[in-house]
């Protein structure tokens, strides 16, 4: 077993999951001296109806404030800035934000304005700036992949400087991170896909890049278990509320491995994809997933290995000589890339070239990976990938990852001391 | 072995304790500040003989300037583009410095370990032990140039320690290689040196 010279970890977001969690938020809240929440959502959400679910769920408990549902594909500072003044001049005492990726960071940077008081989210840009308890955040994820109510960062971008802010800071963890299936309902089954797994690409790669440690590991295990046992299944019967809990709870534990584990390359080119051709997260995560695996193998043979008994269950992990373990798990993985496109009609994409944008045309020419290639130097995750990448490697990974080919592993340039 | 060790520590009475005598920090710090010095003169050196070390100083802004060094209190090494755009290892004084970005490792301990490469950057990195101010990007580009400089500088049993991936023989014509290595050292110790020395004094 692995254990690093140092580590740290931290998760302090209390959760509540159940088929009623919902129910028990008004509670929490008044625990938090608070009950005048603002809530923060987008457009699809409120459309399917869950932010009259939510209302409902909670009864006459709570003094709802307003309902701002006008948030951007990436969260800015403007929208943040706004949602603030709204907050003070309705004089609110929490935020409810229920969403995905974009709307839990936009809920944590308008938490800090709000918190602290300044005019503007600029205010406190740069590293330490955040340093003081917030006032309260319940997150009520509604996708589930991205594990945002895990993590101590803030994506939100500047759109006059086309930079994107990072605020880290343990005091954007939330004070309560709310899974309740009837949140994921509505979830169409391909985007159940693609963000779980988004959410399995975090366990694996906490697992098996750098930053590993004791503690994220158990919770990495965890939800890939979760996910290669009701993730296909969810997809066929999207009714089955048991599994949806499942699967959220996955994607929360995943956040946890690897918001203290961090992760890749899957995540260093998938980010840089996402930046520069905007194509969901979670479909470069499926597809890269296994390609990281084979990239890092000649160094993380043991560690992928070990990922077969929450993957594959006991019974293949039993069947399978440990040196073909890593393989076998690369396979599962692919297997069930396959088995999502099946169940979905196809629109779960195998490969980078069956990724359409919405006007129905190819979101990654082919001719795009070269300037993708040449811009993954710019992305944290690299950082924490075991193997060196650099833009020739990540030329010939996205080549391969585009025609849906497996790498050719005399390819891989291996150096350096394990 | 290191995990027995450090159990054994832990059982020890406090007030038995081995103390660390001054004069081993005094030497580990005198350590730091003479590599980080050879690195820093390393680095403008290999911004004029190494291709990539040239790129990367060629996309980061005009004047950019930035610092490594230990905290709290040093040593640094400053390093930054000129008006021409450059590349100067301007010595280890922080003060009245525009500074762009700094990269501090957060005890003395820590960077000992970064310096004699019992541990790799990215290792370095992934057990936090690096404070990063300013613009991460800015950051990975002068982690991927320390990288470079280290494979230049140092003999390859011991620059395999520090970074990820030592190039292949095939992709580093040996010759080159030499010749770089050479160049490097030449422009490290060539009077320029004396001069910053000087200036910082
Ligand atoms: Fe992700």
């Amino acid at each position: 077993m692995f254990m690093p010279d140092f580590y740290d970890f931290c998760s302090r977001a209390k959760t509540i999951s159940g088929e009623n969690a919902l129910e028990k938020i008004p509670g929490h809240l008044a625990g938090l001296n608070a009950n005048r929440p603002l809530i923060i959502t987008d457009k699809g959400v409120e459309d399917a109806g869950l932010i009259d679910m939510v209302r409902d769920a909670m009864g006459d408990e709570l003094q709802i404030g307003p309902v701002y549902n006008n948030i951007p594909v990436d969260s800015d500072y403007k929208v943040v800035d706004e949602i603030a003044g709204i907050y003070s001049r309705e004089s609110c005492d929490s935020i409810l934000a229920v969403g995905g990726g974009s709307v839990i960071d936009t809920a944590k940077g308008v938490n800090i304005v709000v918190s602290l008081g300044g005019g503007s989210l600029l205010d406190y840009q740069g590293a330490g700036k955040v340093r003081k308890r917030l006032n309260p955040l319940a997150i009520l994820p509604t996708t589930t992949g991205t594990g945002s109510e895990m993590t101590l960062v803030a994506v939100i971008a500047d759109p006059d400087r086309h930079v994107k802010m990072g605020f880290v800071s343990y005091f954007l963890l939330p004070d309560l991170a709310v899974l309740d299936p009837r949140l994921t309902k509505t979830l169409p089954p391909f985007l159940t896909a693609a963000t779980a797994m988004d959410a399995l690409s975090h366990a694996c790669e906490s697992y098996y890049c750098m930053e590993k440690n004791p503690l994220s590991d158990a919770f990495a295990l965890r939800a890939i278990r979760a996910i290669s046992e009701n993730l296909l299944h969810v997809v066929k019967n999207p009714d089955d509320t048991q599994a949806r809990l499942e699967l959220a709870n996955a994607s929360t534990m995943a956040g946890v491995a690897f918001s203290n584990s961090m992760v890749g390359m899957v995540h260093n080119i998938g980010h840089t994809i996402g930046a520069i051709c905007h194509v969901p997260h979670g479909n470069c995560m499926s597809i890269l997933m296994p390609y990281g695996m084979e990239y890092n193998l000649h160094r993380r043979a043991g560690y992928i290995g070990e990922l077969l008994f929450a993957l594959g269950g006991p019974e293949t992990y039993a069947q399978t000589r440990k040196n073909e373990r890593p393989e076998k798990v690369i396979a599962l993985v692919r297997r069930l890339n396959e088995d999502l496109h099946d169940a979905t009609d196809g629109k779960h994409p195998r490969f980078l070239k069956e990724i359409y944008n919405p006007q129905g045309e190819q979101a990654i020419p082919k001719s795009m990976l070269s300037e993708i290639a040449r811009n993954i130097m710019a992305d944290g995750a690299r950082m924490y990938n075991p193997e060196e990448l650099l833009p020739d490697d990540a030329r010939m990974v996205l080549e391969h990852a585009w025609e849906g080919t497996p790498l050719d592993r005399r390819k891989i340039k291996k150096g350096g001391k394990k | 072995m290191k995990s027995i060790s450090k159990s054994v520590n832990k059982t020890l009475n406090i007030s038995r304790y081995p103390e660390i005598p001054p004069g081993t920090k005094l030497i580990k710090k005198g350590y730091v500040f003479v590599m980080l010095l050879i690195v820093g003169r390393a680095i403008e050196a290999a911004s004029k003989v190494d291709q990539s070390v040239k790129k990367i100083f060629g996309d980061l802004p005009e004047r950019f300037t930035f610092y490594l060094g230990v905290a709290p209190g040093g040593p640094y090494m400053v390093i930054g583009k000129d008006k021409q755009g450059n590349v100067k290892y301007l010595g280890w004084n922080l003060y009245g410095r525009k500074i762009d970005l700094g990269l501090d490792i957060k005890n003395l301990e820590s960077a000992f370990k970064v310096f004699t490469f019992q541990e790799s950057t990215a290792q370095a990195f992934a057990y936090d032990r690096f404070i990063v101010e300013g613009n991460l990007p800015q950051a990975l580009a002068v982690v991927r140039v320390i990288d470079i400089v280290e494979i230049h500088l140092l003999p390859k049993v011991i620059a395999r320690l520090a970074v990820k991936r030592y190039p292949k023989w095939s992709e580093l014509s040996p010759v080159k290689k030499h010749l770089n290595r050479v160049r490097i050292y030449l422009k490290s110790f060539s009077p320029g040196l004396i001069k910053v020395i000087y200036r910082n004094l």
